[in-house]
């Protein structure tokens, strides 16, 4: 039903291992967010879950079964990757790319039936793209773009759908339709999503749990109130910031100080500060 | 019970022979003769050919010079001797052939060239058009031809008294410069091209010529038709240079001779002994190629021939 | 947090609901591969009835004058169960059913190939510069054909030049493979770079080889430039079957090569095993272009236009885009053929010609259309 274990899986890329020893469950119905630095590894660790990336030492398990011994076909029925900057051929149609979603659960010779254009069509209202079905995909924006492959892998209908900074050129709007979009799938399909995401503040509002990586090592993991706290912000992302807690639903909210490494200024720097940083103390 | 099997084997026997027997292919009727042409292939005639292709220049003199030129019913469109031969309908280009003006003209002989062997010859063997392919590599190869090209022909006088006459023009210039000295024949320098010289080497039928007719080919050491740089040319100092040329047109070659400056230090050069040779004489193998023999040698030694 | 949950709850209902009406419209907006099967169906018969009306046409011109009447007097008379007997002379049937017919058929199983060929290559290297030639399939085939050429080599008869050239091609593509893998992977820039240098050595050889024989060099010319001249049943028998495996093939792939239009991570993570699939098409494609080359020499432009000129006006979906290009590569190098043996007749222009003028003002055409991308 779509639970995943990932059990000290080591990843690399030639000789330096990008994670070390990493192990967490992802289960059904919960979106799970994946956070850190930049270059800690959440990409690698996206790359592994669809078989792109093999982990050098330990396992991963799909519905307790391994995840090589799973065809990769099977494997597309079951999990769907939303990478971070995907590759969209020019020419084709929205609806084109859309309808290649459905690849997995076609056979050889045959083509997308009426139930198949249904799914098709369900995905990109959901995404918000119906009326872009018959646009060329090099006339669209990013975020328009962004949205095409969102709804592909809806159309591919996963148990695991796995997000690479998915909100990255979206607009607030946008972004919070997406973000809605899967958590209520999560919700009501009970479908396991896992984002990695740089905004803390979008895990935090929008995640169930939260893994905040830091050298390739698990530094911490709970709900978003146990790991969004400013000791784990300054130790992971060496920035000082301050945790506000949101007025309707308590959950942490990261409210950043301008100046946060607190730098001394000379008194010339300061008068150019200043006119830029009025309320600069 | 064994009778009826026996009558059936013979059944059987009798009717596979029956039909062996009419599938049975030309069978050598008196009147065909089989002959093996230059590329080896066997080539099998029924009576006297009446209807002659000839796919190249060289074979279609041969067929004019045995009195042949009534049968000629297709030819190239590089034949221009005799001129009569404009009147002729042209079927090919030399390298690429215009099968369906072939089949068209219904030869019962097409003479071919061994260039054409890898696509030409065997299209037509497969629409069953008899192919005989002359291409001489030296001059006995080439009065053979004559004589092959008589017999099949049925022209076998007019093809020996060509033969003999033409031996007999050869021998006269041969007995001339039999008697030479080494240091008495000239060291010749052959070009069709300059930029690179292509000149003849050992096996070609102008080394042939140029030794007839009292010379020494400085290019000998080389085999067929190959270059030769500008540096090793003048090196050995040639005494005559030939230099080969389409008629009419501007003998490039000539003129980058003629202008050269290391050229200049030849002897050729300094004693004004650069010619200018017919590319349809020499490039070809035709009886003609016996008026470029006398040619040659009056060139080369204009002392001996007047 | 409760109030998020029952917001969750909310929104599911309201798409609950939502399925019922997104039927009606998926049938208007969007309707299924199969129902679109009359229009795929459309498409092809046309273009295949095109094929056969030009076809028929060729028939009927040639250096020699052949009235249309007895032409198709003439086709009908071969036909099974037909029994009519004409006034033409059994040289006209056999310049007909021997000369122009079975060129005819071989020009259009060159450009089938040629044609299917350019768009696989095209679609595996999603690159609209790609055409069959690019990894080293002419220049091998080149080098292979001038050695059979230039050496006194006897075996397989008038078939010599063809099995060499067919031979050089698939060792070119076969050494450049070798030299472009990497582990098990395939990397489709290198397979380029690769081809490209290894083509620029073969080249060389070749040219040396052309040089050092110049007896031979009008044949060899004449090789490379291209001809159906001298086109025959025999050929067509030989080389039918690796092109229909080669062609079966590459249909079967054709839903996988749309998806291979995404970058390589997208479709193996949407279930295609990509290294597989190129290598299958590869080879495939190879094949049907090394079968092509061998008895016909290099013919250049079908491969790059005919793709192209498909894409613009039926889109980029392989499972139309593969067949439609067979046909119309039929057509164009029909054209070019029946061009090429009667605009200057007897003489032939060599079909490579014809393809190139042709070829030139269609590029230049696609540099204009900028309005409408064509890759």
């Amino acid at each position: 039903m779509g639970k995943l274990e990932i059990q000290n899986i080591t990843l690399d890329y030639g000789q330096c291992p990008v994670i070390k020893d990493l192990s967490f469950q992802l289960r059904p119905g919960e979106l799970l967010g994946l956070v850190g630095p930049n270059g800690c590894g959440k990409t690698s660790v996206i790359k592994s879950l669809s078989r792109v990336l093999f982990p050098r030492s330990g396992r991963i398990l799909l519905d307790g079964k391994e995840l090589t011994r799973i065809s990769r076909n099977e494997l597309a029925r079951l999990i769907g990757v939303v990478p971070q900057n995907p590759y969209l051929p020019e020419t084709f149609t929205v609806s084109e790319v859309v309808i290649l979603g459905r690849n997995p659960h076609l056979r050889l010779l045959s083509g997308e039936s009426a139930k198949d254009m249904a799914i098709v069509w369900q995905a990109m209202e959901r995404t918000g793209i119906t009326h872009l079905a018959k646009r060329r995909i090099g006339e669209l924006s990013g975020g328009e773009k962004q949205r095409v492959t969102i709804a592909r892998v809806l159309a591919q209908e996963p148990q695991v759908i796995l997000l690479d900074e998915p909100t990255a050129n979206l607009d607030i709007c946008h972004q919070l339709d997406i973000l809605d979009l899967i958590t209520s799938l999560c919700y009501e399909k009970t479908i396991a999503g896992l984002i990695a995401i740089h905004d803390l503040n979008i895990a935090a509002q929008y995640c169930n749990r939260i893994i905040m990586l830091k050298n390739g090592q698990i530094h911490a993991e709970g709900t978003p109130e146990q790991v969004v706290t400013a000791e784990n912000v300054r130790e992971v992302f060496s920035a000082n910031v301050t945790i506000y807690r949101h007025p309707e639903n308590n959950l942490p909210m990261v409210l950043l100080n301008g100046n946060h490494r607190q730098q001394k200024y000379s008194s010339k720097e300061e008068k150019v500060v200043r006119r830029f940083i009025p309320d600069h103390s | 019970m064994k009778y009826f099997r026996l009558f059936v084997a013979i059944t059987i026997v009798g009717l596979l022979e029956l039909t062996s027997c009419s599938q049975e292919p030309s069978r050598q009727t008196p009147s065909s003769a089989i002959y093996t042409d230059d590329i080896g292939r066997i080539v099998q005639i029924q009576g006297i050919p009446q209807r002659i292709i000839s796919l190249s220049p060289s074979n279609t003199e041969m067929v004019y010079a045995l009195g042949l030129q009534d049968k000629l019913v297709g030819v190239t469109s590089y034949d221009n001797y005799p001129p009569d031969v404009k009147n002729k309908t042209v079927v090919s280009d030399y390298s690429t052939t215009d099968m369906e003006k072939i089949v068209n003209a219904k030869p019962d002989l097409v003479l071919a060239d061994s260039i054409q062997k890898n696509d030409t010859i065997p299209a037509l063997e497969k629409l069953g058009i008899n192919v005989y392919t002359m291409t001489p590599g030296n001059i006995d190869m080439f009065f053979n031809n004559l004589k092959m090209l008589g017999r099949i022909t049925s022209k076998t006088k007019e093809a020996d008294n060509l033969v003999s006459n033409l031996k007999s023009r050869v021998q006269a210039v041969a007995d001339k410069t039999a008697k030479l000295t080494d240091l008495q024949k000239p060291r010749v320098l052959f070009v069709t091209w300059h930029d690179p010289i292509w000149t003849a080497g050992s096996e070609t039928m102008i080394q042939y010529l140029i030794k007839q007719a009292g010379g020494t080919n400085i290019a000998s050491d080389l085999k067929g038709y190959a270059t030769i740089t500008l540096e090793t040319a003048v090196q050995r100092n040639p005494q005559v240079i030939i230099v080969m040329n389409s008629m009419g047109t501007q003998n490039i070659s000539l003129d980058f001779i003629k202008s050269n400056n290391q050229f200049k230090s030849t002897d050729a050069l300094k004693n004004a002994r650069v010619y200018e040779i017919d590319a349809d004489i020499f490039g070809r193998t035709t009886p003609r190629i016996v008026d470029g023999l006398e040619t040659l040698a009056k060139l080369i030694h204009p002392e001996l021939f007047k | 947090m409760n109030d998020q949950n029952t917001d969750r709850k909310q929104s599911t209902i309201m798409i609950n609901n939502h399925n019922e009406s997104v039927a009606h419209k998926t049938v208007r907006e969007l309707p299924a591969y199969s129902s679109r099967r009359f229009l795929r169906v459309i498409s092809i018969s046309g273009l295949m009835l095109a094929c056969i009306i030009i076809s028929v046409l060729a028939l009927t011109v040639g250096s020699v004058e052949i009235p249309f009447k007895t032409v198709w007097q003439i086709l009908i008379s071969h036909l099974p169960f037909v029994n009519l007997r004409g006034d033409w002379s059994s040289t006209t049937d056999m310049i007909i059913t021997g000369i122009r017919l079975p060129r005819i058929f071989m020009a259009g199983a060159v450009g089938t190939a040629l044609g299917v060929a350019g768009a696989t290559y095209q679609g595996l290297f999603r690159n609209p510069l790609a055409d069959p030639y690019l990894i080293g399939v002419a220049q091998g085939a080149a080098l292979g054909a001038v050695v059979g050429f230039v050496l006194p080599l006897t075996f397989g008869g008038s078939y010599l030049i063809p099995i060499l050239a067919f031979l050089g091609a698939l060792a070119a593509v076969s050494i450049v493979y070798l030299i472009a893998r990497v582990g098990r992977t395939l990397p489709m820039t290198t397979l380029i770079l690769a081809g490209v240098a290894i083509g620029s050595l073969l080249i060389s050889i070749t040219a040396y080889l052309t040089m050092i024989s110049a007896n031979k060099v009008h044949g060899i010319l004449s090789w490379l430039m291209g001809s159906f001249s001298i086109s025959g049943w025999d050929q067509l028998r030989l080389i039918s079957p690796f092109l229909a495996i080669g062609l079966v093939v590459i249909f079967l792939y054709s839903r996988q090569l749309n998806v291979m239009q995404l970058d390589e991570e997208q479709a193996q993570q949407l279930g295609i095993n990509v290294e597989r699939t190129k290598i299958i098409l590869l080879v495939s494609a190879t094949l049907i272009t090394a079968v092509a080359v061998c008895f016909v020499g290099t013919i250049g432009f079908v491969g790059i236009i005919v793709p192209h000129i498909v894409r613009l006006i039926w889109g980029p979906d392989h499972r139309l885009l593969l067949p439609l290009s067979a046909i119309a590569g039929a057509i164009l190098l029909i054209l070019a053929d029946t061009a090429s043996r009667t605009l200057m007749a007897p003489a032939e222009i060599p079909v490579g010609v014809i393809t190139a003028f042709l070829g030139a003002p269609f590029f230049l055409f696609l540099l204009r259309r900028k309005k409408k991308a064509v890759f």
